[in-house]
């Protein structure tokens, strides 16, 4: 230890003397040159955000068909003869089933009919969905039944890509991907938001593919083990319009060991 | 002192150093956020949060561990100990916000409870890339919490200053979960070698001044007294200065031998309060006292004076010629013991 005459008493006035002081001084401006320093590499390391967008305080009211095939989507003409199916998400990590059950109970096959619905947008990459916090807020506007989007069957296609949550990575959480954010897509798949699989080309264009099982159903339970990572999924390819659904079982999804490239 | 718990008083010096504590945090989360929201404008209010919370807690972290071993090397660093319980809140603090954060937002709102998610909602368990990471931050913010809590001197006091002292020193365990945290979480995607190598040279800081500490500490520890008949030979009366002590190891405890007033006393190196070591003390009107918050003891019989009722053990001095011999059998704490007059 070095000699130190000097010796700081807290109780003791004035104790606290000029080699203390100075070796006081030196610590406290070390340490801020150090918390300034850390601030600007930590903040300055981060990567880019994607430009997901999420509507939290701002409600919009969208009207069009609805159809479960087999997840909630209301298909809403945006243009002429063009239609875009918006995915339907309850509040929080869940589906939004519960959110349309009031109405199911009164008019029992919603299916086609048309629907308004008023919720927190989220939207990416030519993708909407919608946040439903209120079962107050979806009203049947016409009973009579029209005709939901076709879908025909492409392939049978390998992809590979990561099972996503969409609702956070369409907009609710940055990054809604990968292992910092897996544990919440886990939560939100489990609560029955729908698992879509995310991939990215060479020419970075992204494909989103809302999966079901071999016979169209939903399934939840048995992708929880390989969601945010990155997969080699098998199955067939049908396309709905403005999304692509996908048939697979489950037991066939392979983890690989490249890293995510999805964004 | 154990009567009062509000010995560690406010002072003047405490208040300055609050207040830089509470300017550097705010000068941090200001510089992050302001640096995000230009750089790197589309993030969420969340992440920002989430994640300048989560860095300025293991950044305040390092500082904290730090001190101890900056203050055993140099003793005029003494004055950040005396407060670094503050420090240490407010890390906990801060730790405290990135967790209630990522908890509310990555496990709530769903379909089980959010802390039993942080443990199921990932369970490999058994991958190094894929490990549940989070559990790891809930682990070391639980052992941050206790140790926030029990930070106060009323719980030193009646916990024992040797609990307390263990207690506190999974501030270490704590440590080795966030940098697990951190390696196995966030690094994984957010790869970046500037801030790997941030947390490297962290480590490597921490790491040596402990060990550097530790090597210092041993030659005390290993330093080999000559014995002559019970007595222990220990040094040169002139090696002592006046008003200051030496510390020995004598049968595995470190003891303190002050010289004050042409006299000699000993007594047992640790303070009773958070075991600063006394032998680096000085003797402050006729009392010995401690250098790290200012307990006092007489040199003569180790106990605190009146009202107070701390005791130390006290040990038997002869002098012969300028040569300090001890008896290496420690008296029960509080023992009055005659001390040697040169
Ligand atoms: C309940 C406890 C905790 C949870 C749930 C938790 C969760 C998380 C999550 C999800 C991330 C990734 C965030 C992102 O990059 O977007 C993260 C990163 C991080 N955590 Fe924690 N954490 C906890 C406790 C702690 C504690 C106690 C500390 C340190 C004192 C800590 C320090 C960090 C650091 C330094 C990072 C990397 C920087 C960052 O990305 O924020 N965490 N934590
Ligand atoms: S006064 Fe606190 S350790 Fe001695």
């Amino acid at each position: 230890m070095k000699k130190n005459e000097e010796f700081y008493v807290s109780y003791i006035e004035d104790s606290i003397g000029k080699h203390t002081k100075r070796a006081l001084k030196r610590f406290a401006i070390s340490s801020i040159v150090v918390i300034a320093a850390s601030a600007l590499v930590f903040s300055f390391s981060q990567k880019p955000f994607n430009n997901s967008t999420f509507e939290l305080t701002s409600a919009t009211k969208i009207t069009g068909t609805f159809h479960e095939n087999p997840y909630p989507m209301l298909r809403v003409e945006v243009a002429k003869k063009t239609f875009k199916n918006i995915l339907l998400l309850g509040f929080g990590k869940s589906s939004a089933n519960p959110f349309l059950d009031k109405l199911q109970n009164e008019v029992p096959d919603l299916n086609g009919k048309t629907l308004s619905i008023e919720g927190n947008l989220i939207y990416y990459n030519g993708k909407t969905l919608i946040q439903i916090t209120d079962d107050e807020k979806v009203t049947l506007v016409n009973t009579k039944k029209v005709k939901g989007p076709e879908k025909e069957t492409v392939s049978k296609m390998t992809l590979q890509g990561e099972i996503i949550d969409p609702k956070c990575y369409f907009g609710v959480m940055k990054p809604g991907k990968g292992k910092i954010h897996r544990s919440c897509a886990v939560r939100c798949i489990s609560g029955g938001i729908p698992p879509v699989l995310a991939t990215t080309d060479n020419n970075n264009i992204s494909e989103y593919y809302l999966l079901t099982d071999l016979k169209g159903h939903r399934i939840s339970d048995a992708i929880l083990p390989f969601i945010g990572k990155p997969s080699e999924i098998k199955g067939i390819v049908e396309k709905m319009e403005d999304w692509y659904v996908m048939r697979i079982n489950p037991q066939e999804i392979k983890v690989i060991s490249e890293t995510s490239n999805i964004y | 002192m154990g009567l009062d718990y509000q010995l560690v008083l406010w002072n003047k010096h405490k208040k300055t150093y609050d207040k830089i504590i509470v300017l550097s945090m705010l000068l941090y989360i200001i510089l992050f956020a302001v640096v995000t929201l230009v750089f790197n404008s589309e993030t969420s209010i969340e992440t920002l949060i989430i994640r300048a919370f989560g860095t300025l807690a293991i950044i305040m972290l390092h500082i904290i561990l730090v001190i101890g071993p900056l203050c055993r090397l140099n003793s005029r660093f003494l004055p950040i100990l005396y407060n670094r319980r503050h420090l240490g809140v407010s890390m906990f603090i801060a730790a405290l916000i990135h967790g209630g954060f990522s908890i509310f937002q990555f496990h709530a709102l769903g379909d089980v409870n959010p802390i039993y998610s942080i443990f199921t909602s990932n369970m490999d368990y058994g991958s190094l890339i894929n490990f549940p990471f989070q559990v790891l931050g809930f682990l070391a913010l639980l052992i941050l919490f206790v140790m926030a809590s029990t930070s106060h001197d009323f719980f030193l006091a009646n916990l024992s200053a040797k609990v307390w002292k263990r207690l506190h020193m999974m501030v270490y365990f704590a440590y080795t979960l966030i940098i697990a945290h951190v390696f196995l979480g966030a690094f994984q995607q957010e790869t970046s070698p500037f801030t790997i190598g941030v947390l490297i040279l962290g480590f490597i800081v921490i790491a040596s001044l402990h060990i550097t500490t530790a090597f210092k500490e041993r030659k005390i520890d290993r330093a080999k007294n000559e014995e002559k008949e019970g007595w222990l030979k220990v040094c040169n009366i002139s090696e002592i200065d006046e008003d200051r002590a030496k510390i020995f190891t004598v049968d595995n405890e470190r003891v303190a031998i002050f010289k004050y007033d042409r006299k000699l006393s000993a007594i047992h190196n640790v303070c009773k309060h958070q075991g600063g070591p006394l032998g680096e003390g000085k003797i402050i009107d006729g009392c010995i006292t401690c250098p790290w918050h200012g307990y006092q003891y007489l040199p003569s019989n180790g106990q605190s004076p009146p009202p107070f009722t701390e005791k130390v053990s006290t040990y038997e001095l002869k002098l012969e010629g300028t040569t300090v011999y001890i008896n290496p059998k420690a008296f029960d704490e509080g023992t009055e013991v005659t001390p040697c007059k040169y």
